[in-house]
């Protein structure tokens, strides 16, 4: 090798070592420069990575705490991530359970599911989206769903959705709605009128019954004051005072009489009550018409009635008192014209006439008597006007002293009589047809007259005792009778057992009696408390 | 005792004849006016310089009835003073009620027994030939 070329290779190494040295200082100075940026890289990684981790806990806790079910699905509906209130909702066992939400659609709603996921791919976003589902426990709920697309690189990865249970909110909503119609339909159908007024009167609202019961078009009534429309006696002041009370939040029912649109005058009963605003003021007033008319001319019909029984009986009673007067006038003359005869024929007459015109006088008694019980009977009505507290220890008491008690027979009372309401004629009449059929029937050394009373729970049960001929059972039927005298002596007429019947039915009791022939017999008889 | 002038209005012939026999059987000196009816007797009261002590008066007559009779009675300033009996088989409280309202100085009921109505009629008559009466 020549010097040339030892000089020309020294030189080339020379350069090589040059550019060697340039390249080693040029690789020490980016290396610093590299160690610099990846330093500085590391720092800020390492703050991103607290923010993700903040950030990520963050809507992790909002994922876990929200209320309302949460769900993340792959674009084909499989479920990705869901939180609790899901799992509840959609009836899953866990979080981390399997699905496709599109195998829940209810099999009636299919043919919404691929509108909307359409809708969501399309526009990114799905609201107010309402399906009904089959949860994994086969519950039919009815759900509202939000959804929107989640994107990754621009392109659609997954989507999110919030899931919220309106079953319940859709059942009250149908519920109300139920209860709407029935009422609606009760208002358009029953035979009630219905009216709703404000403070002053104006009709709002009509039903078709108050059209009709009212005879004017519904446009005829809403907008007028019903009172001045309807209203009979125009000088009443009965709305007035009624729209008073409703201002007064009371309810209540009222008789209106009023005028139909074509002239007839028709009974209302109307029950009205107050109509409030959602804030609790009074803004008039609802009112149910039922038309009385027929139930109202039976009663006017019931009362002239009443009036006309009751003249009827007055003038029966009267009737009976004139009669009575006119059959005993002639007796009273017979009974002079033959003690006149008797006195202007003194020692004329035999021993059989003077006994033919003592049967004479015994007969004219005993008509007479007929004819006072018969007026006695017939004045017996069921007239219970004259009530008043009757203590009967006092009536019994004073019939002692009234009736004709002979010294053998003695009446005494057993317990205590109590004081009961009553009319005192017909009471006195009571015992003292029974008291003195006892005496009078009484064929005993001692007579002896028990009177005696239980008190029972709504009636009190008198007893008359005596000791006296007895009654024989086959008359025990037959003797309150009218006319059903047993014995047809002087004292009876037969009428003082049906008096005692008629008595003791006014006061709505019984009347029975026990009896041995020969031994006595015990009259038994209720009154109502 | 002194003499009554009595007006008997009553319609049935018997018991006219009843207050004339008992009024001689009980030897009394009574004067009886009679009058058949209301009418008869109001015609008799117009002369008033002859008015009656006592009037016995029946209830059940036809034409003016007993009570329309004690109206007008009552209502004529003079005649209202003469003591007003009636005497009637009519036991009809409404009877005595209407009676006594208008103004009666008694009411005695008919017995069926010819001797109880002489014995009634004794008392009455005794009772009032022993008052003072005015004439107005």
């Amino acid at each position: 090798m020549s010097q040339k070329d030892v000089e020309i290779l020294k030189r080339a190494l020379e350069r090589e070592r040059a550019s060697r040295k340039a390249a080693e200082k040029i690789l020490e100075e980016k290396s610093a420069e590299l160690f610099e940026v990846n330093k500085q890289l590391e720092a800020t990684n390492a703050e991103l990575t607290v923010l993700y981790n903040k950030t990520s806990s963050q809507l992790q806790g909002v994922f876990e705490n929200i209320v309302d079910a949460y769900v993340i699905m792959d674009l084909w509906g499989n479920i990705l991530k869901m939180n609790e209130a899901a799992v509840t909702l959609l009836g899953f066992e866990n979080i981390h359970d399997e699905g496709n939400l599109t195998a829940l659609v209810d099999p009636t709603e299919v043919e919404k599911v691929e509108p909307a996921f359409k809708q969501l791919f399309e526009s990114g976003s799905i609201t107010d989206f309402k399906i009904k589902i089959r949860t994994k426990q086969n519950k039919a709920k009815l759900v509202h769903i939000n959804a929107s697309i989640v994107y990754e690189d621009g392109k659609p990865v997954a989507a999110q959705g919030i899931v919220r249970d309106i079953t319940l909110e859709s059942e009250y909503q149908r519920a109300i709605e139920t209860e709407r119609e029935k009422y609606r339909r009760i208002i358009a159908n029953m035979n009630l009128g219905l009216v709703e007024v404000n403070n002053d009167d104006v009709i709002q609202m009509v039903n078709q019954s108050f059209v009709e019961m009212s005879g004017y078009d519904e446009d005829e009534l809403i907008g007028n004051k019903g009172g001045e429309l309807l209203i009979a006696d125009k000088s009443s002041d009965v709305i007035k005072q009624e729209n008073q009370k409703r201002l007064e939040g009371q309810s209540n029912s009222y008789e209106l009489v009023v005028k139909n649109k074509t002239g007839d005058i028709r009974y209302w009963l109307i029950s009205g009550a107050p109509n409030y605003d959602l804030k609790g003021n009074v803004i008039g007033s609802i009112g149910i018409h039922l038309d009385i008319t027929e139930f109202k001319n039976l009663q006017f019909q019931k009362e002239k009635l009443l009036e006309k029984l009751e003249r009827s009986n007055e003038e029966l009673q009267e009737y009976a008192h004139i009669v009575s007067h006119d059959l005993k006038s002639p007796l009273r003359s017979i009974d002079a014209l033959v003690q006149w005869i008797k006195e202007d024929n003194k020692g004329e007459f035999d021993d059989a006439t003077t006994q033919n015109f003592e049967l004479i006088e015994t007969t004219l008694e005993k008509m007479e008597q007929l004819i006072s019980d018969v007026l006695e009977y017939s004045s017996i009505t069921a007239d219970l006007k004259d009530r008043s507290s009757i203590d009967l220890n006092a009536l019994v008491e004073d019939l002692k002293q009234i009736l004709f008690v002979p010294e053998h027979i003695s009446i005494n009372i057993l317990n205590k009589l109590p004081t009961i309401e009553g009319d005192k004629t017909k009471l006195q009449q009571l015992f003292q047809n029974l008291i003195s059929n006892a005496i009078k029937f009484n064929d005993k050394e001692n007579g002896l007259i028990e009177i005696d009373v239980e008190e029972q729970k709504s009636y009190y049960q008198f007893s008359i005792k005596d000791n006296g001929v007895g009654i024989e059972k086959k008359h025990h039927e037959k003797i309150f009778k009218i006319f059903h005298a047993l014995n047809k002596s002087k004292e009876s007429t037969g009428i003082g057992l049906s008096i005692v019947k008629k008595i003791v039915d006014l006061y709505k009791g019984e009347i029975w009696l026990s009896s041995t022939p020969n031994e006595g017999t015990t009259f038994f008889f209720t009154i109502k408390k | 005792m002194k003499n009554l002038n009595i007006l008997l209005i009553e319609d049935d012939m018997i018991e006219v004849m009843k207050l004339s026999r008992a009024k001689k059987s009980l030897q009394l000196e009574h004067n009886i006016i009679e009058a058949n009816n209301g009418e008869e007797a109001l015609q008799i009261l117009e002369d008033k310089s002859n008015l009656p002590d006592i009037i016995l008066l029946d209830l059940n007559m036809p034409k003016i009835n007993g009570i329309e009779f004690l109206k007008i009675l009552k209502a004529d300033d003079q005649l209202r003073y003469i003591p007003t009996i009636v005497l009637t088989t009519s036991s009809n409280q409404r009877d005595l009620l209407e009676c006594y309202k208008i103004g009666i100085a008694g009411y005695v009921l008919k017995p069926l027994k010819y001797e109880d109505y002489v014995s009634k009629i004794e008392k009455l008559l005794s009772y009032w030939s022993v008052n003072e009466l005015i004439s107005v």
